[in-house]
This record gives C-alpha cells, sequence and structure tokens, in this order.
C-alpha cells in the first residue's frame, strides 16, 4: 500500500520520461493554469491533467488529491461568490451582490487549483525520489544539499503521517472518538497529538541527519551520482508541449 | 583494531556521564556482542566507535577512542565513516530512498566508488543478506524485517573495515534474528570484518559472537568469551541480562555440585550435557 507522495512503480509513457521533463512540464503546466482565466481552457487542462493520471493508473491517488485541494479550493470560492460583485445580479447582499461573475469566479478558482495541481502531484507517484534529486542536481546543477533537503522533506511525509496514524489509533484504543462530533471535534482531540508527532519527528529527524552523514553525504558532488538521465525525444515534445500550453494560456489572456 | 582507553562521556543535557572507564580492545575480525540492560550506555560506547560521538552529540569526551588508527575524537565524521559501518536502531529513519536499489546506491554515489565497482557490489551485498529478490521494491511496501536487511545490505555493499549494528534485529522474528546473525557471522568471516552488535537478545550473542561485553551503569562488567561470561548467569540476572533458561539452569547444577563440564549456552548443549551426566 502506497502512501501520500510515494512512489507507484510503473512502465506508463509518463514513468519513463526524464525527470527533469516531468518536474518542468509539472511547474510550466501550473503556471499556465494561473495564466489564464478562461474557464473553457481550464477545463481544457484540467481534463489533460486526468488524461495523463489515467495513462499511468493513477485515478485513485489523483482522486484523493483532488478531494482534499477541492476542499481548500472551496474555501477560496465561497470567499470570491461573497466579495467579487460582478455579472448579472442573482442575491443582493447588504455589502454588495453575489452576480453571474462571481460564479465564474468561484468556477475558475475551483478548477484552477484541481488543474494547476494534478501534474505536479503525479510527479511524485510516477517518479522516484531519488531520480528526481539526483536529475536536477546532474541536469539542473541544483546543489545535491538543497536537492536531499527537499527530497528528504517529501520522503518524511509518509512516515510522519503514518506516526501521526498510529499515535491516532492508540489514543482510539484509550477510548478517545475522533470520529463522534465532526471536524472541530476532530480538529480540537488531534491538537494535543502534535506535540508527540513534534518531538518523534525532530528524533527522526536527527537520527536520518546522522544516517545519511555517515554514509559520506557531505562527500556528495555533482558527478557522484551513479544514474544518467539523457532527454529522449519524448521529454522534448513533452516540454514543447507545456510551452506550446503556456503560449496558448497567455494568448488567451491577452487576445479576450 | 578498536582500541577504547578509559573512555567516559557525559551528553551535553545530562548531569552524570553515561559510560565511565571504558577499557576495550576489540582485534580486527572479530564479531562482538554487547549487550545490558536499558539505559546502560552500550548505544554510547556503539557512538564512540563510529564517531557519532562526540561528532553529532557533543559533550564532555574523556580517554581515546581509535579505529583502524583513526582518534575518532580528532578525526571527521566522514573519515571515520569510510572504515566503520553503521546501521542505526531506527530503521526508518536511515532509509533515505524509496526503491531498495536506490537505497543501496546512496552511500556508494557517496563515497565516490568507480561506477564500474557499484553493480558488483551491489549485487554481492543484497546476496550476501539473501535479499537479492527484493532489488527494485518499494520500500515502504516491505516488511520491518526486510526492511532491516535492506539498511544493512546497503552498509555492507561499502564493504566497510568495521560493522557497527544498533540492535539490528529488533523488529524480526526470532527465526530471521537468527538469520541475520548468521548472514552477519559468514560475512565476518568471509570478509574478516569486525563486526560490533549491541543486542538484548544474548542467546543469539553468546551463539555468534567471540566475544561478549556485558555494559552495566555505564561500566562494563564482563568482556570475555561468551561461555565464559555465561558462567556468571546470576550475576547477569542482578543486572538485568536475563541469560538463556538452559545456561541458568546448567549453572545452577555446577554450583550444587551435579555437573561439572563447559558452560551450556543454549538447548541443544545442555541437552548434550545433561545426556552425559543421566547415562
Amino acid at each position: 500500500m502506497n502512501g501520500f507522495l510515494e512512489y507507484v512503480p510503473g512502465d506508463s509513457l509518463l514513468h519513463r520520461l526524464n525527470p527533469v521533463a516531468k518536474l518542468l512540464f509539472a511547474i510550466v503546466f501550473a503556471i499556465t493554469c494561473f495564466c489564464t482565466g478562461n474557464l473553457v481552457f481550464l477545463c481544457c487542462m484540467f481534463a489533460l491533467g486526468i488524461a495523463m493520471a489515467a495513462s499511468c493508473g493513477m485515478m485513485k491517488q489523483v482522486l484523493g488529491l483532488m478531494k482534499a485541494v477541492f476542499v481548500f479550493s472551496l474555501i477560496l470560492a465561497i470567499l470570491l461568490v461573497f466579495t467579487t460583485p460582478q455579472g448579472e445580479m442573482l442575491v443582493e447582499l447588504p455589502w454588495g451582490y453575489i452576480g453571474t461573475g462571481s460564479l465564474l469566479a468561484a468556477a475558475t478558482t475551483i478548477v484552477r487549483l484541481e488543474a494547476a495541481a494534478i501534474p505536479l502531484f503525479l510527479t511524485f507517484y510516477v517518479t522516484k525520489i531519488s531520480d528526481l534529486s539526483n536529475s536536477v542536481v546532474k541536469v539542473l546543477h541544483v546543489p545535491y544539499k538543497y536537492a536531499f533537503t527537499f527530497a528528504s522533506t517529501v520522503h518524511f511525509i509518509p512516515v510522519f503521517m503514518n506516526d501521526m496514524k498510529g499515535i491516532m489509533e492508540a489514543q482510539t484504543a484509550r477510548g478517545i472518538e475522533f470520529d463522534v462530533g465532526g471536524i472541530v471535534n476532530k480538529v480540537r482531540l488531534m491538537v494535543p497529538l502534535c506535540v508527540p508527532l513534534l518531538v518523534s519527528s525532530v528524533r527522526k529527524t536527527n537520527s536520518a541527519a546522522i544516517a545519511a552523514e555517515v554514509r559520506g553525504f557531505n562527500l556528495r558532488t555533482r558527478e557522484s551520482g551513479y544514474k544518467q538521465y539523457p532527454f529522449s525525444g519524448a521529454d522534448f515534445v513533452v516540454l514543447a508541449l507545456a510551452v506550446g500550453l503556456l503560449a496558448a494560456a497567455i494568448c488567451l489572456t491577452v487576445l479576450l | 583494531m578498536i582500541e577504547i582507553k578509559d573512555f567516559t562521556f557525559r551528553y551535553r543535557e545530562s548531569s552524570s556521564p553515561v559510560v565511565e572507564g571504558i577499557n576495550l580492545v576489540i582485534p580486527d575480525g572479530a564479531f562482538v556482542g554487547i549487550t545490558g540492560s536499558a539505559g546502560s550506555g552500550k548505544s554510547t560506547l556503539t557512538y564512540a566507535m563510529n564517531g557519532i560521538v562526540p561528532h553529532c552529540y557533543p559533550g564532555d569526551f574523556f580517554g581515546s577512542v581509535t579505529v583502524g588508527g583513526l582518534d575518532t575524537c580528532e578525526a571527521s565524521l566522514t573519515d571515520i565513516s569510510r572504515i566503520v559501518g553503521s546501521v542505526c536502531q531506527d530503521i526508518d529513519s536511515q532509509i533515505v530512498t524509496s526503491i531498495v536499489e536506490d537505497e543501496m546506491l546512496y552511500g556508494l554515489e557517496n563515497f565516490g566508488f568507480a561506477h564500474d565497482q557499484i553493480e558488483g557490489r551491489i549485487g554481492r551485498a543484497l546476496a550476501d543478506m539473501g535479499i537479492a529478490d527484493l532489488r527494485s521494491r518499494v520500500i515502504a511496501s516491505l516488511s520491518g524485517g526486510q526492511k532491516q536487511k535492506v539498511a544493512i545490505a546497503s552498509i555492507l555493499a561499502l564493504e566497510p573495515k568495521v560493522l557497527v549494528l544498533d540492535e539490528p534485529t529488533a523488529e524480526l522474528d526470532p527465526a530471521s534474528s537468527l538469520q541475520v546473525f548468521g548472514l552477519l557471522a559468514r560475512y565476518a568471516r568471509e570478509h574478516g570484518t569486525t563486526v560490533v552488535v549491541v543486542e538484548q537478545k544474548i542467546a543469539l550473542l553468546s551463539q555468534f559472537a567471540d566475544m561478549l561485553v556485558i555494559v552495566d551503569g555505564g561500566k562494563i562488567r564482563f568482556a570475555d568469551a561468551p561461555a565464559d561470561v555465561l558462567a556468571y548467569s546470576e550475576e547477569l540476572l542482578e543486572i538485568g541480562v536475563n541469560c538463556p533458561r538452559a545456561t541458568t539452569l546448567m549453572n545452577r547444577l555446577a554450583a550444587t555440585g551435579l555437573y561439572a563440564g563447559p558452560v551450556c549456552r543454549d538447548v541443544e548443549e545442555a541437552c548434550r550435557a545433561l545426556s552425559e551426566v543421566i547415562l
């Protein structure tokens, strides 16, 4: 069972792409989503993201992600609905009104965030974290210390999530009911558990730093990496697609 | 050779020394087991051998610890790591990648081994630990025992002169623990590697170790061949080290004059000794 942001082995096209190409594509894809407010274009981006997830068999992971992003984007959308009096008035408010434009802005925000998030998260599911860090060191010349810090952060997310799950299970066994009383009660019960999680996280991080150091972390150079990450034709096509999408988004924004 | 002279260490946040007046000489190629009750200072003793003390955990360090001629206080942790391979107690913290093969590569890449050597080293280390079939597996999908073997194999790939392991079978069942100790003992024999293992399972240590070190209250109480140490099963019990029952039984028989043979380390030896006495 793979956890949050943990690599899922596979042999799809996305799995085989160069890690740097995947990362750059995901970043440019996300930027593209923020370069246009065209809902139709954003829906197409969203559909493309879903298609990418389906092509590598990551629909389950992406659906989980979409749910989490939806909750966050819904909060923003509600704020927009009440604070963006645009278009034809639908409901009058003491400080303005809710209009068709408000709803459009809210829908655009939700679709934009969902679309932008999918390729970014997908990158982690289809790329080994060590390949991601090693390739950015080799290809983009990012200092290894930064790449390792980033990789370790991602690596430890599921570890800490498991720790939190363990702590919650231990508390449940002692009679704490996390499922009763809704989200507010759950958060109220979880806050005190953050202390043992923090203590355990600090200890684990310290142990990890020591373990890395006794395995020659300080000797690492750009040339140390055993694997090579050459770009193939498919990588260039993917990067060209990303640039094309960005150009299209900018054109739509300028022209419409 | 590992040479510890008058070693005393107090962690910065502690009020009293964790280990005090330690003197120990471990010859090259020896398989040494260190045991003792919780908080007795056995882990700190190994930290002194692999340089984690004082380089990562600062404090008051007295005496000297030399490993392969390197003074662990003077040499950098990186230089010590070229000689000493360490397997930590918390395996999840030691593992830094998501795939077994990448975990094997991590140390080899860092230490800058020639690329044409890397494949052979990975293959040998995985085979030595009996996990060649796990090479492409996602580490998160492995059991605790398999992770432990991966962590050990990733250090074996570096082919260090000294191997220091802190409770390497903590998450293993008895059969797997026996297997790991067997693999470590065979590896040490074949490569001439010095192995220092901190372990609670004294029965396992006595079966495989050349020397058993018992630590109590930060001091070495016993450091001798396993049979010679196990002869003091009553004293060991007093300091929280529980000898195998077969050993305790035979020692009591010896104390009452019913048995005069050598110390029995396990049930098989006790059975043989008893059958000789009875028949």
